[in-house]
């Protein structure tokens, strides 16, 4: 491009810049304007857009703008053949004003709109695009209705080149636009007083936190919580209907769903049709209650059928041989026992099923086995059920003080006794699924919480059943065969399915976290094993102690890869200095034990990161997993035998020693000094 | 055992029930002060309809029914036919629309209103009770003090008082149909308008 033709293309885009700027209408509280995403128009679709940018604390409306307001509204006034499509509406976020909710956009939003300009427009000439937008903005005190008429002038191009100031505002417009969800089937269906939907495919991932945006404003009351429950890649949803819900129930319900992800949100665009519990043509009350006790039935069944599952039976097989050494006892103590053995099932039942409760009136979206998203979790668990295998092998025997649960286990003593056995097989059972669990828990997760903790108690319920029974209907015992030298075997091949079990949990283990995680957990097993053999009390404690330590480590995910690992080098360092950065140099290597934990632990942990982030520090990595010369002499110089060594040098100053032994308070004070 | 302490837990976890105004049911009872000072109560109107009219001189959903007089016209009907008028605010003090007895009878004269009371309602209590959602949000109930219609003043859900002119005016609608002796066909529809400034 010769200089004046540069000049020339400048000042067109002067020239364009300025039409641009004048179609800003400044009205009050709000800025209104049409934009383009490229500098030009072309035969064919076009991308432009009603950009709307309220100041702080004040917002325009959605669609469907909730209890209060009206949505935004375009009216295009176009040259002869142009056209334009509806409005594509970003998905909206969801202010809150005392008791009243409404859906809108507090921050600039494009409304995109595809405009088709006719094959057989004349090249070069100017195209004046003109609407008449009108709006509502309103900030949580005070509402004041808008309009303007807005212009904006492009030229004709066959090949337009994009608008650099709209680039970032269009793709952001494109990110929050509703995705076609092909692969989600969703289904609804009224119920009682409430709207039910069921959105199937979504991954475990998505759904972490998730918000339902009906495009009809009378079908829900806007400001009743939404329940949502994840299970098994189905998302359930239930909100309360609007009590101006019109008499026809509608044949679809549209909406848009927002999962948010961390920091990241993914609308669907979502058409559900009436689903398996087909709505009845006028919302009939008391339906949920109808299905209720089949519900409960299910529970009890998936119950029952718990007993089964390989993590519980060998557990509770113990009950029984306990019951087959004590049926001469008499019917009452029996009864107690029995008693004692379901209250323990239930009461930690409904315990579970309190926290799941309460988490989910807290906005999470977690269903049935959420403990397992817990690597902490999953790790005792797999230290309980090795434990309990080795004792089932016999080459354990649990100490009186060291597992009074395990101690139940075996031997019926006392009511406390069988109270824990009862609390233990539900423990043992919460990784487990049964059949018929699935299907009531599911319905359970999408009622009101003394429904739901009904049918958790009756799953519990099913769950102690077999041995209510046998305590109150001692006939039944005489089913069981005799004691004698078989119970022995018996336990001992009890064990293999639990070792199976804690080799699952560990697979799931290692899945969360990653195969150190699942080295330090068998390090723990180790210990576990060592705290079964020994004699001495003490060393079983200290041995017990460490497990619990490794397991803790192990679960301290690597929430963060450290920024910007450079390698370490005396001519990395110096020239870093010279530039006046923070620096922060991590000696390690990965034999050494203390340096992968202060990796774990410390270094690679959000709140570090982003101290190092906010300091700008560049960190340096001298690994010394192999021999190195220059890392070796930098050691000695700072009279260190090996790793690890930390150093910081703030702005480039002199170098500071970090202790061995870091922690994240010890790291950020010693960058912000 | 085990049961009632389950039942126990349940009752404990039961949630508490309001009665929502519900089409078909006795309007919620209630009692009132207006802009003159004077108790007001739904049963003193028993044997009339009565209309009540959720209110804020500020808001531009409201204004738009004033300015061109719809809402005095409606009111001016419902006079004649013997139909009870209540406007109730229920902004909260220092919020939009808040005003005192003084205040919401100037405002009534200036308007050339004819609300047979204004309800000072700054707890928001009647509102809450009714669930009023937005002003103008629009109730009407019959002789036999049961609600027959609850929702918008009419069908255009604008601050535009040109649009007026071609919308629904359901509540003319209700009123005439009731006071014929008919059925209301539409007795709830959705309100609309600006949010109620209630206090928290």
């Amino acid at each position: 491009m010769s200089f004046p033709t540069r000049i020339i293309a400048v000042c067109a885009a002067l020239l364009v810049t300025a039409a641009v700027d004048a179609g800003v209408v400044r009205a009050p509280h709000i800025e209104a304007e049409l934009v383009a995403e490229n500098t030009a128009l072309k035969p064919g679709e076009n991308r432009v857009a009603l950009r709307l940018k309220p100041e702080a604390g004040w917002h325009t409306y959605w669609i469907n703008p909730g209890d209060a307001g009206y949505a935004t509204t375009l009216e295009w006034n176009l040259p002869t053949g142009f056209s334009a499509s509806p409005m594509v509406w970003p998905h909206p976020e969801l202010h809150t004003l005392g008791e009243l909710t409404t859906y809108g956009y507090g921050a600039e939003t494009l409304h995109r709109v595809v405009l088709t300009v006719p094959a057989g427009a004349l090249p070069n000439q100017p195209v004046a695009l003109e609407a008449k937008a009108k709006w509502l903005v309103c900030s949580e005190e005070v509402c004041i209705p808008g309009e303007a008429a807005l212009k904006l002038t492009l030229p004709l191009s066959d090949a337009p080149t994009p608008d650099p100031r709209w680039a970032a505002a269009f793709a952001d417009a494109r990110e929050k636009t509703p995705k076609d969800a092909d692969a989600l089937k969703a289904e609804f269906s009224l119920s009682g007083k409430q709207l039910l939907l069921k959105v199937e495919g979504l991954s475990a991932a998505d759904a972490a936190r998730a918000q339902f945006f009906p495009t009809a404003s009378n079908l829900v009351d806007h400001s009743a919580r939404q329940h949502l429950a994840f299970d098994d890649r189905t998302l359930r949803f239930t909100q309360d209907l609007s009590t101006y819900l019109p008499a026809a129930v509608p044949q679809t319900i549209s909406g848009v769903l927002v999962v948010q992800d961390r920091d990241h949100s993914t609308a669907y665009s979502i058409n559900a049709v009436p689903g398996e519990a087909s709505p009845p043509s006028s919302p009939a009350p008391g339906l949920a209650s109808q299905g209720l006790p089949l519900i409960l039935g299910f529970a009890l069944l998936g119950g029952l059928i718990l007993n089964l599952m390989p993590c519980v039976f060998p557990v509770l097989s113990l009950k029984a041989l306990a019951l087959v050494e004590t049926r001469e006892a008499s019917r009452a103590e029996n009864r107690a026992q029995a008693l004692a053995y379901t209250a323990g099932v239930v009461i930690s039942c409904a315990a579970v099923a309190s926290v799941l409760i309460g988490l989910r009136a807290g906005g999470e979206a977690i269903g049935w086995g959420f403990q397992l998203q817990s690597p902490v979790f999953v790790g005792l668990m797999v230290y309980l059920l090795f434990a309990l295998g080795l004792a089932l092998s016999g080459v354990a025997e649990f100490g009186a003080g060291l597992m009074n649960l395990g101690d139940a286990l075996t031997r019926s003593r006392g009511l406390a006794g069988s109270f824990f056995t009862g609390v233990l097989a539900l423990v043992v059972a919460s990784p487990c699924t049964a059949p018929f669990m699935g299907t009531a828990l599911g319905f359970a997760l999408t009622q009101s919480a003394p429904v739901a903790l009904l049918i958790f108690s009756t799953l519990g319920l099913g769950l102690a059943l077999p041995f209510l029974l046998l305590g109150f209907f001692p006939r039944l015992a005489g089913f069981l065969p005799k004691p004698g030298a078989w119970m022995l075997r018996f336990r001992q091949w009890m064990a293999f399915p639990l070792y199976l079990s804690a080799v699952w949990l560990l697979w799931v283990l290692m899945r969360q976290t990653g195969a150190d995680a699942a080295a330090l957990t068998l390090i723990g097993l180790v210990l576990i094993a060592f705290a079964l053999t020994v004699k001495q009390n003490i060393l079983k404690w200290v041995a017990l102690a460490a497990a619990l330590t490794l397991l803790w480590v192990a679960a301290q995910k690597p929430t963060v890869e450290s920024s910007d690992p450079q390698a370490w080098s005396p001519a990395r360092v110096a020239e870093l200095r010279a530039q006046g950065r923070t620096i922060f140099v991590d000696f390690t290597a990965d034999w050494c034990l203390t340096c992968k934990v202060n990796e774990r632990v410390v270094l690679h942990t959000e709140a570090v990161q982003a101290a190092f982030a906010k300091n700008k520090v560049a960190f340096l990595v001298a690994d010394w997993t192999n021999p190195d010369e220059a890392i070796a002499q930098e050691l000695s110089r700072f009279n260190r035998p090996g790793v690890p060594m930390y150093l910081v040098y703030v702005n480039g100053g002199e170098p500071k020693l970090l202790p061995q032994v870091l922690t994240p308070d010890i790291v950020i004070s010693a960058l912000e000094n | 055992m085990l049961l009632r302490s389950l039942v126990v837990v349940c009752a404990l976890f039961a949630p508490l029930v309001f009665a929502a105004p519900e089409i078909g049911q006795p309007a919620p009872a209630f009692t009132a002060i207006d802009s003159n000072g004077k108790a007001v109560k739904l049963s003193d109107f028993k044997d009339k309809h009565v209309v009540l009219e959720w209110t804020n001189n500020k808001c531009p959903f409201v204004k738009k029914h004033y300015s061109g007089g719809n809402m005095q016209g409606l009111q001016t009907f419902a006079h004649e036919k013997g139909v009870v008028w209540l406007s109730v605010i229920s902004s909260a003090p220092g919020k939009e629309g808040h005003v005192d007895g003084a205040g919401a009878n100037a405002l009534t004269k200036d308007r050339g209103a004819s609300p047979s009371h204004v309800l000072l309602d700054e707890s928001g209590a009647i509102g809450r009770l009714y669930e009023a959602k937005t002003t103008p949000h629009m109730f009407i109930v019959a002789p036999d003090g049961k609600l027959i219609y609850k929702g918008g003043i009419d069908s255009n859900a604008s601050a535009d008082p040109d649009d007026i002119a071609d919308a629904t005016p359901y509540v003319k609608v209700a009123l005439t149909e009731a006071l014929a002796g008919k059925p209301v066909t539409e007795s709830s529809t959705r309100p609309y308008g600006c949010s109620i400034k209630y206090g928290s």
